[in-house]
């Protein structure tokens, strides 16, 4: 009984496909529903990890004992995401078939959305799949009413420390910015260490993800409730950036941190020059596996974001990550589907968890108590707040570059932060008012 | 009557190489001259992009007043130009020097030119990344000349005036040899009579460099400046791998902003036109250069 209504399946999965519909078209049958047991679907994924064995092939080692029939293609990805993402932009709209699932970033749904380059997954998959995952995860993969991404895995900027260099001057860990400010003047100028707080400055996403941390703690938006117009050029956006402006005056973090991306400030808080670090969710295991080139292995401790004083504590971290998404061309939606139902369900969720040390989705999962316990980092996400950037929009590429190159333009020095605010706020307004279309 | 036949027959020859060549012409139409007329055409129209390819909507102004209107645009043609400028006098100043002392050696010559060939064949992008750890603000060997000479810690990259100077730094580092080779194959070219007869004459060095070498190498340097300019105003990757465009948009050149434009902003219509443009720019800019440069020549020559 169940091979006839898989092959049922199959067969609507095949006239679906043929009709090649994109993410706009309504032609397609939204009767499958991702029970295929078996076919031959490529997933196009960037490595995970670095170091040790490769998640992706254990995942799909693991998946096709579950579905010996199915047969998962990994294509390696570029590891940087603008790449990435154009190599995919280029691929799909091209109208290639292959690949029929791609890893993609947590912030592109509204573009891939707009531009039908993914397949709506809440036209084949019902509520309660969705509402399996941590708050916000699915809201996040929403555009136009419908989900794009299955969350994957999930990321979070963290605070790193050093637990020696604390211990020694008798410091605790900063819950707020300020504390952490003053803790990291404090250990440069008694040369515990070169820099005091490394984080990611330069001109370029990451810095869009660090501003949004110290605008979400001071209370500010990047855009209004009906996402076509500024509200950045605020109160709170200003003590943001006059604060993150200060780290750098106040000798609390080097002027290198504007040329920082994460490999940058990691391996300068690896290699024990910095006391505190701001990166995302491998920095600990990277900072204190032996086999890493690391310099600080067992020194290191990790905590929530700190927030401003006198406001909330903790602070709050950028949602980062990674969602599964379904070309729209793909001819295989319905092992698409199983393919992701598994890569997002409780068995791929804990191991990426307990043995990769990756956030997981599954809200199940995320709080269960050997989760937790098996790493600090995971310890630390539990108690975590929780923003997302401005990424509802498709304009979404536009409104952050604005918001990286005039913060990186302050933090240079060559601006001040009013006036770089204003300018961040006109372009954003452009990007996202009438076509948005535009330089 | 022996020369229409010889016609004839050229006239068939002409025509058996043509059909010969066909095929081959017909792939580099396929992979260079559509895709340079679609630029065109999508620059003139409005684009959507799709999950189904693009769609090319009516005939529209749009991009190009997009374009013109945008400060981004007008910063980033004036870096190119800058950018070019500059980096192609370094160059050509530096590569005719360098060619005229390598013309005086004799057996180190081969090894000299080997030598100076490996910043050249170097892939751009590993170059930039060498550069990348050269530049670095916390471990990079500048900084800690630098700071070796208690000039403090800069940081080259994050900062606008020193960031564009290592760009260019990078950009002569890596292709002065290439403007050696061409102005020493021009060099090798020029008859030893003439420097015997200047000799004999009683001219100094710097006179017989201005009234015999400079001008004999006119053509050749011309054509260095012109490759040079060609790929220059097409600057690309090393911004892209060393600064991204920053601090702020000060190293974004035309070809980042077509890109960024096109591909991570799915602008396909503007980001055309930047391109167009941008080509448009640049063959003009020689055209002018090869008239210029052959009117002086002829001027001096008569």
């Amino acid at each position: 009984m169940a091979t006839a209504a898989a092959s049922a399946v199959l067969l609507a999965a095949t006239a679906c496909g043929g009709s090649s519909s994109s993410g706009s078209g309504t032609s397609s049958a939204p009767a499958v529903s991702g029970s295929a047991t078996s076919g031959t679907i490529t997933w196009w994924a960037s490595p995970i990890t670095t170091s040790g064995s490769d998640p992706r092939t254990v995942l799909i080692k693991k998946f096709e004992k579950a579905y010996p029939k199915i047969h998962v293609n990994l294509q390696s990805a570029p590891t940087d995401t603008d790449t990435n993402r154009s190599s995919l932009i280029t691929t799909i709209s091209g109208g290639a078939t292959s690949p029929d699932v791609y890893m993609g970033d947590v912030i592109w749904p509204g573009q891939f959305g707009k531009a039908g380059l993914a397949a709506p997954l809440s036209k084949y998959l019902p509520k309660s799949y969705f509402s399996q995952f941590a708050p916000g995860l699915a809201q996040g993969a929403t555009y136009n009413g419908q989900v794009y991404g299955a969350p994957f895995f999930e990321d979070e900027g963290f605070l790193y420390y050093r637990k020696d260099l604390l211990a020694k001057e008798h410091m605790k860990v900063p819950t707020t910015w300020q504390q952490l400010e003053s803790e990291a003047s404090t250990l440069t100028k008694k040369k515990d260490a070169k820099y005091g707080y490394v984080w990611e400055g330069d001109s370029y996403e990451g810095l869009t993800c660090d501003f949004m941390e110290y605008l979400g703690s001071a209370g500010g938006t990047v855009l209004n409730s009906g996402m076509n117009g500024s509200t950045l050029n605020s109160a709170a956006g200003k003590k943001a950036l006059s604060f993150m402006q200060s780290l750098i005056t106040s000798g609390a973090s080097p002027k290198a941190v504007t040329t920082m991306q994460e490999p940058q400030a990691m391996s300068a808080f690896a290699s024990g020059q910095s006391a505190f670090l701001r990166n995302w969710d491998y920095g600990y295991s990277y900072a204190n596996t032996a086999s890493s080139p690391s310099k600080v292995v067992g020194k290191v401790g990790v905590a929530p974001l700190p927030g401003f004083a006198g406001g909330t504590s903790p602070g709050t971290s950028t949602i980062g990550g990674w969602n599964l998404y379904i070309n729209p061309h793909s001819k295989h939606v319905a092992a698409d589907l199983t393919f992701i139902k598994w890569m997002t369900g409780a068995t791929a969720e804990k191991t990426l968890a307990t043995q990769f040390s990756e956030i997981p989705t599954l809200q199940s999962v995320r709080t269960s108590s050997g989760v937790v316990s098996s790493n600090p980092v995971l310890a630390a996400a539990a108690k975590t707040r929780l923003i997302p950037r401005p990424a509802g929009t498709p304009q979404y590429a536009k409104v952050s570059q604005a918001i990286y190159t005039n913060v990186n333009s302050a933090l240079t020095g060559s601006a001040q932060p009013g006036p770089a605010l204003s300018s961040a706020s006109s372009a954003i307004n452009s990007a996202v008012s009438s076509s948005g279309s535009g330089l | 009557m022996a020369s229409s036949s010889h016609d004839a027959f050229r006239r068939r020859q002409a025509r058996l190489g043509w059909a010969l060549s066909a095929p081959a012409l017909t792939v580099i139409a396929a992979v260079t001259i559509f895709p340079i007329c679609y630029a065109i055409a999508m620059s003139v129209s409005n684009v959507s992009a799709t999950g189904s390819g693009f769609s090319l909507n009516g005939l529209t102004g749009n991009n190009y007043s997009i374009m013109f209107n945008a400060p981004q645009w007008r910063y980033a043609l004036f870096f190119t130009v800058l950018y070019t400028v500059v980096t192609v006098a370094i160059e050509v100043a530096l590569g005719t020097a360098i060619a005229l002392v390598l013309e005086r050696l004799t057996w180190a010559r081969g090894w000299m030119m080997a030598l100076m060939l490996i910043p050249w064949s170097m892939i751009t992008v590993i170059n930039a990344q060498l550069w990348g750890y050269i530049y670095n603000p916390t471990y990079g060997v500048l900084d800690d000349i630098f700071s070796r000479l208690g000039l403090g810690a800069p940081v080259i990259l994050g900062t606008k005036v020193p960031a564009i100077m290592a760009l260019m730094g990078a950009d002569v580092w890596k292709t002065t040899p290439f403007v050696v080779i061409i102005v020493l194959a021009g060099l090798v070219m020029i008859p030893r009579d003439y420097y015997e007869a200047a000799a004999v004459d009683g001219a100094g060095g710097w006179t017989i460099f201005w009234k015999i070498t400079f001008p004999q190498l006119r053509p050749t340097i011309a054509l260095a400046v012109l490759f040079r300019v060609l790929q220059a105003f097409g600057l690309f990757d090393l911004p892209f791998v060393l600064t991204n465009g920053g601090p702020g948009d000060s190293t974004q050149s035309l070809a980042i902003l077509a890109y960024n434009a096109m591909f991570r902003d799915l602008d396909f219509g503007p980001g055309a036109a930047v391109a167009t443009s941008t080509a448009l720019l640049v063959v003009i800019g020689c055209l002018v250069f090869l008239k210029v440069f052959r009117a002086q020549a002829g001027t001096e020559e008569s």
